[in-house]
């Protein structure tokens, strides 16, 4: 009877079009702008590693202003990130920082231009779950011995190398010659949690170094860096201060390696107290991935409010066609008493109104994605590459599922009174009236 | 096959209460032709729709075919409607958007009759009213009478135990009226126990049984063979 009914309930669409279609259209707009703002929840609040997010935790050291009560800085100093990577007391570990230069392309081709990049340790790739192209990373012997290797991204390959495989080639950045080991494979995290200080919401970098040589070879850096206390003067004073400008993530496999580390820093935070540093009280934390996106606040709260003001349009849009819905079932009310008088009983004619509402839904969560299209493609015309990468602002197949659902289930629960209403009607007073 | 004793039926509104039915009291077996008559407002529909389950009465007894529907819940009622009962109305009552085998097949599917004997059984029913050919035709592409005849085929599909005619001539002119009358007969004759209401007193005084209502009580019940007509007190 199933498709019975949907038979009807396209027939009963040509029958009624224009109130038909006022539905669809009112069910679409609801939705489609509903799922607009959805869709900015979802991906930007979502999970970017959620088959390793429990296991990757970003080391928070509180070297704060004694004098204020603010948070805990984001970010390590130097001194510290040294301090850790050179214990090498966690499973994985990975300082890493935002750095930039000029690459120097080999052959006359391509010109020389600015690039952005990342220094990290070689555990940052398998950490990350970051795919390779071609090549590897570098190993943990490049990272102590200062070795100049580098990791490219895909676009960076298919721009100087024409997408072949570059590995073993040679190119120059900010004036020194770096060894490629790896391309990387289409990568884009979203939101970039293991750099949320610096836009969550922006592209990858182009090149990744090794950590150390960020110091060594002087690259300017490209990251926040932030200071309670003026540094002294010249690199060193730089870098012996209390400036923080380095993120600090760990892989820590289950509990007993995250209380281990925990107590790692507690033990090297206390032996810093003793060396004068670390004023304030003892505040080192842990926190996993979907525990620093919230603390950081990756999510805007201004798209809480948009959520409140979509789901308003959406409740409007249903109530218009809960009218519309009474309107064309109780215009049926002839056909119903037939049906009555035919042998239907009121389950079945219940179930017939279902479906037709669920059709209309259907035809009206369609439309809606159409909506939510144009509404994300005005988003990000709005946002404009300047600000943020919008390729991840589209519509995917989970979006697309959660709006046809949406669509169908929302006009049924609309539906609801008007089906009722027309399932009891007394038959016998239409069957003379007809 | 439909016994009524005491029926009374009473309309309440906020307002009003309005008795409908009182002490009425039917017994009409297998193979009846009987019309009921009446003045506008009789009770004649009322009648109609307690017998085809379409209205509950207040009280007394209806027994249909042996079972008495007084308790009956609605998917009960609802199915002995659709196996016992053929409706046939003044207005046919087709569906505008189903063609004619559509709207013939609409009882076999509440009956959850599977599709080869559906078909065999809707193109039988067409054909016996000569409107086989066209079956793919909506029900707007027909005369008055081709459509009375679809909705006489689609009471028949089911084989029900007795059809309900409520006025099925009144839309139609006297030459289409007769012949729809004839099918009614022949379908009589072949063993269908038929009631109908009508206005029309030439077809009343042709009927083998005639009950004439008045006031929700049978004030006159005549038959074909007796010319006395038997006054209910």
């Amino acid at each position: 009877m199933f498709y019975y009914y949907l038979r009807l309930s396209a027939l009963s669409y040509r029958r009624n079009p224009i109130l038909s279609s006022l539905m669809v259209f009112a069910i679409a707009i609801g939705v489609g702008a509903y799922m607009v703002i959805f869709t900015l929840n979802y991906v930007m609040g979502g999970n970017p590693i959620p088959q390793k997010s429990a296991e990757l935790f970003h080391v928070q050291i509180d070297s704060g202003n004694p004098n204020t009560q603010d948070d805990p800085p984001p970010q390590l100093t130097y001194l510290d990130a040294r301090a850790l990577i050179e214990a090498n007391s966690a499973f994985r570990e990975t300082p890493t920082s935002k750095m930039s230069g000029i690459l120097e392309p080999e052959g006359d081709d391509v010109r020389p231009f600015s690039i952005v990049g990342r220094g990290s340790s070689a555990d940052f790739f398998p950490m990350f779950n970051v795919p390779f192209l071609y090549g590897t990373p570098w190993d943990g012997s490049a990272d102590r011995n200062l070795q100049q290797v580098v990791v490219i991204t895909k676009e960076l390959n298919e721009r100087l190398y024409g997408g072949n495989d570059s590995t073993g080639k040679t190119l120059r950045l900010h004036g020194y010659s770096f060894q490629i080991t790896g391309v990387l494979d289409d990568w884009s995290p979203v939101p970039k949690f293991y750099d949320v200080n610096n836009n969550a919401f922006e592209g990858s970098e182009e090149v990744f170094i090794p950590w150390n040589l960020i110091t060594s070879l002087e690259f300017p850096r490209n990251g926040n860096t932030s200071c309670w206390k003026a540094p002294e003067p010249g690199p060193d004073g730089f870098l012996n201060s209390e400036c923080v400008w380095v993120q600090y993530w760990v892989e820590l496999r289950d509990s007993d390696e995250e209380a281990d580390y925990l107590q790692f820093l507690n033990n090297y935070a206390a032996q810093q107290k003793e060396f004068g540093r670390l004023p304030r009280e003892m505040n080192n934390g842990l926190f996993d991935v979907e525990e620093w996106l919230l603390k950081q606040e990756v999510l805007p709260n201004e798209t809480k409010i948009l959520s409140a003001l979509a789901a308003m349009l959406l409740a409007v849009c249903l109530l218009n066609t809960i009218g519309l819905l009474l309107s064309k079932f109780l215009g049926k009310s002839g056909e119903i008493g037939v049906r009555q008088a035919l042998g239907a009983h009121k389950g079945s004619l219940f179930l017939q109104h279902v479906i037709e509402a669920g059709f209309i839904g259907l035809l009206g969560g369609l439309l809606g994605l159409v909506v939510a299209a144009a509404g994300l493609e005005g988003i990000k015309i709005l946002l404009g590459e300047d600000l943020m990468r919008t390729d991840w602002i589209q519509l995917n197949p989970t979006v697309v599922a959660v709006t046809l659902l949406l669509a169908v289930f929302a006009t049924i629960a609309a539906g609801f009174y008007p089906i009722w209403r027309a399932c009891n009607i007394n038959p016998a007073i239409h069957l003379k009236t007809q | 096959m439909l016994d009524m004793k005491n029926i009374r039926k009473v309309f309440r509104t906020d307002l009003v209460e309005t008795c409908a039915l009182d002490d009425f009291s039917l017994t009409v077996d297998q193979g009846e032709f009987v019309t009921i008559t009446g003045p506008s407002g009789c009770g004649k529909t009322t009648f109609l729709n307690i017998a085809g389950l379409l209205e509950t009465h207040t009280s007394g007894q209806y027994l249909l075919d042996g079972v008495d529907v007084s308790e009956l819940r609605d998917y009960a009622r609802a199915k002995l409607r659709n196996q016992k009962i053929g409706f046939i109305f003044q207005s046919f009552n087709l569906m505008p958007d189903l063609n004619l085998f559509d709207n013939i097949d609409v009882p076999l599917r509440y009956r959850g009759m599977k599709s080869r004997e559906r078909k065999e059984r809707v193109d039988k029913a067409l054909d016996s009213v000569g409107l086989f050919a066209r079956r793919k035709h909506v029900p707007a592409q027909l005369s008055g009478g081709q459509q009375q005849r679809v909705a006489i085929a689609r009471a028949l599909v089911g084989d029900p135990l007795f059809l309900l005619a409520d006025e099925p001539t009144g839309n139609l002119d006297s030459h289409t009226a007769m012949g729809v009358m004839a099918l009614l007969e022949e379908i009589n004759d072949s063993g269908t126990t038929i009631i109908m209401v009508t206005h029309d007193q030439s077809l009343a005084e042709q009927s083998k049984r005639n009950i004439h209502i008045l006031d929700g009580r049978i004030s006159t019940e005549s038959t074909r063979r007796s010319e006395e007509a038997a006054t209910v007190a």
